[in-house]
């Protein structure tokens, strides 16, 4: 099981989109699992997803792999904030 | 004619100057820190006589550049005893340019304590009355009678400490007006409101009428230069209209921090707070939005400024309680003293804007005395208490409105998270070792915004932007030189996420500082200009006694594992030296 926390326009993917609780989806694990396996599963459209994206805790991409139990926390596109260039990942060409 | 305003506070006479011919394009942070540095002997007592109080606006505040309506206060700082500048978004510093005064130097002292004064600045020059009969007050009572008596916040707007700076108050900020004529816009760090307090200023009026258009010397590169940062503000996610800052404000970045296990939590003991969502800046927009009975975008704090990030907060009747809870404020009240009620929050933050006291530095006491037993965390209404129990200056309340320092000492606390004797503002240095390094190095002793803006490429830092590891040193640089320079020029450090991103706008924002100045700087001239900024500040602190020692996070840090990622501060002492070798 992954647990996915949502924020912002994201939250509709949880049941509980009351943007004062926690929002989080839960995700059956598959092996080999990325968060963009994850995210596809789940349905969220990769154009509404920003770069604040967090695999227990740590800045991830799309290509970070994610254990069976792993919290993951996905922020939308308009909510990423200075934040993210702390965390561009290395990967990021730019 | 840009002229220097001298005040001297112990014979109560003020005179203008030409500007220095050294001075003559410099501005906002890098005109405060220069004439700081030149003029305030390093050793003084940031309380005494020979400080001095300096205000001066950026190179482009007052003209049609967006966003640009920033002040920049400095001084020798009553906190850390180091160089001091701290700036805020108001139409003061936009009135005090379009007269034509690129700095205010406010000195001396009087010989015995007589009271305090207030100043009137306008196109017929400066005249001191008695202000006696504004002290003791909320601000909320006491400025806008005093902008009415002087015609009305169409007319003026207003400086003025609160009680806090009256007390000499380490804790002190400089409040100024804001659009709406609230006195809630702080230059809240580092308690220049005790400086001020220390030479009977108590509040400084700026009357514009009559003053003609701040002069331009090369019209077409400055409105070239002004369209293209506007164009990156009104496209990028994060300032456009009903974006991110617009819609939720800094606090968005509760969740956010929250998430990455950085949030600083009751006294710095963990990085997740239980209670973020409930106080993070969705929840602020999803409360106003029941109370209020529609949605409730928020407002431009300054003249000019078409980003927006200020808010309010109302209460259930739906009447507004305070603005503005930003991410530092509601963090500091919030996750950091354990409280995860927004009314109590609200009202945290309201008392410290009423009293004139630093958000950031009296969140990060309450939390060092909660440590220290003086109250629980979670309490919300003993801290409510606490707060007031400062502005009534009784011996507790002189401990708390000194710092997180002196309550550390006070109450034998050794867990204080500071540099230089500044509370550590809303980012754990063991979740986020780039900001550890920027708190460790900054002259401005624990401050996040003096290096918190620039994306490495643009500055040709190369990768490892890793937050867990631990080799920050010319991105920490980098950033500061970066920050000095927006400082400098007068916008908002919030345009960073727009022109980050898109490079037209930082262009832009060089050629409207090129256009007002008559210089011919390009992208090239940023560093070179934060560097001199930072060179200056650095050798102040070094005259009045810093050492590489100072540069240090807290003992604690580097032994006491920060849950959720268990991260303890490891960045090598040598490290953090080359940072300004």
């Amino acid at each position: 099981m992954v647990r996915v926390h949502l924020y912002g326009k994201l939250r509709r993917f949880a049941a509980e989109a009351d943007p004062r609780a926690e929002s989080v989806a839960e995700v059956a694990h598959r092996p080999g699992d990325t968060v963009g396996t994850v995210v596809a599963r789940l349905g969220v459209p990769l154009a509404e997803l920003g770069a604040n994206v967090f695999v227990d805790g740590k800045y991830a991409d799309l290509a970070s792999p994610v254990e069976d139990g792993a919290r993951l926390g996905l922020f939308p596109d308009d909510m990423q904030l200075l934040y993210k260039w702390y965390f561009r990942p290395k990967a990021d060409p730019k | 004619m840009d002229r220097l305003l001298r005040v001297n506070m112990t014979d109560r006479t003020a005179k203008f100057e030409p500007i220095p011919s050294a001075y003559a394009s410099r501005a906002g942070r890098w005109l405060t820190s220069s004439l700081v540095h030149d003029e305030v002997p390093a050793t003084c007592h940031p309380l005494g006589p020979r400080n001095k109080v300096v205000f001066s606006p950026g190179f482009v505040t007052g003209t049609a550049a967006p966003t640009s309506s920033r002040i920049s206060v400095g001084g020798k700082s009553p906190l850390t005893g180091g160089i001091k500048e701290a700036n805020a978004g108001t139409g003061w510093g936009r009135r005090l340019a379009r007269l034509g005064i690129r700095a205010v130097v406010v000195e001396g002292q009087p010989e015995r304590d007589g009271g305090f004064w207030m100043l009137k600045i306008d196109a017929k020059g400066v005249s001191f009355e008695p202000a006696d009969a504004l002290t003791g007050k909320k601000l909320s009572e006491m400025v806008p009678g005093l902008a009415a008596r002087y015609g009305g916040r169409d007319k003026v707007d207003v400086c003025a400490i609160g009680v806090a700076g009256e007390h000499k108050m380490g804790a002190a900020g400089v409040c100024f007006t804001d659009r709406e004529g609230r006195a809630t816009r702080y230059a809240g760090r580092g308690g220049l409101g005790a400086a001020l307090g220390s030479k009977g200023l108590k509040a400084i009026v700026v009357d514009d009428s009559g003053a003609a258009e701040v002069p331009i010397a090369d019209k077409a590169k400055f409105d070239q230069g002004r369209k293209k940062l506007a164009a990156a503000l009104g496209e990028h996610a994060i300032t456009k209209p009903k974006g991110a800052l617009n819609a939720y404000g800094t606090a968005v970045l509760v969740n956010i921090l929250n998430e990455a296990g950085g949030l600083p939590t009751r006294n710095f003991r963990s990085g997740r707070f239980e209670g973020a969502t409930k106080i993070a800046g969705e929840a602020i927009f999803a409360g106003n939005k029941e109370r209020v009975g529609k949605d409730v975008y928020n407002h431009p704090c300054s003249p000019g400024c078409i980003i927006g990030c200020s808010n309010t907060w109302h209460k259930r009747d739906g009447s507004e309680h305070t603005s503005c809870i930003e991410y530092e404020s509601d963090w500091a009240f919030g996750a950091n003293c354990g409280i995860d009620d927004l009314d109590q929050i609200a009202e945290l933050n309201l008392l410290c804007n009423e009293y004139g006291l630093d958000t950031i530095e009296i969140g990060g006491t309450l939390a060092v005395a909660a440590e220290g037993g003086v109250w629980k965390f979670g309490d919300g209404k003993r801290a409510i208490e606490l707060v007031r129990e400062i502005a009534d200056a009784t011996p507790l309340g002189r401990i708390l409105g000194n710092g997180a320092l002196v309550t550390g000492r006070a109450f034998g606390v050794t867990r204080v998270p500071h540099v230089k004797g500044q509370n550590m503002p809303a980012y754990e240095p063991r979740a986020i070792k780039g900001i550890g390094m920027t708190y460790a190095v900054s002259t401005m002793g624990a401050d996040h915004t003096s290096g918190y803006t620039i994306a490495p490429e643009i500055l040709g830092v190369s990768g490892k932007l890793d937050p867990l590891n631990p080799q920050k040193t010319d991105l920490a640089r980098n950033f500061q030189y970066a920050t000095a320079f927006i400082d400098s020029t007068g916008h908002c450090l919030f345009i960073a996420f727009a022109i980050l991103d898109i490079a037209s706008g930082f262009e832009g924002v060089v050629e409207e500082c090129a256009g007002v100045l008559g210089t011919d700087w390009t992208m090239n001239d940023v560093a070179r200009i934060g560097k001199a900024v930072l060179d200056l500040e650095l050798d102040f602190n070094r005259q009045a006694g810093f050492t590489a020692a100072d540069d240090r996070l807290p003992e604690f840090m580097l032994h006491e594992k920060l849950p959720p990622h268990d991260g303890v501060w490891d960045v090598p002492d040598e490290e953090i030296d080359r940072v300004f070798d």
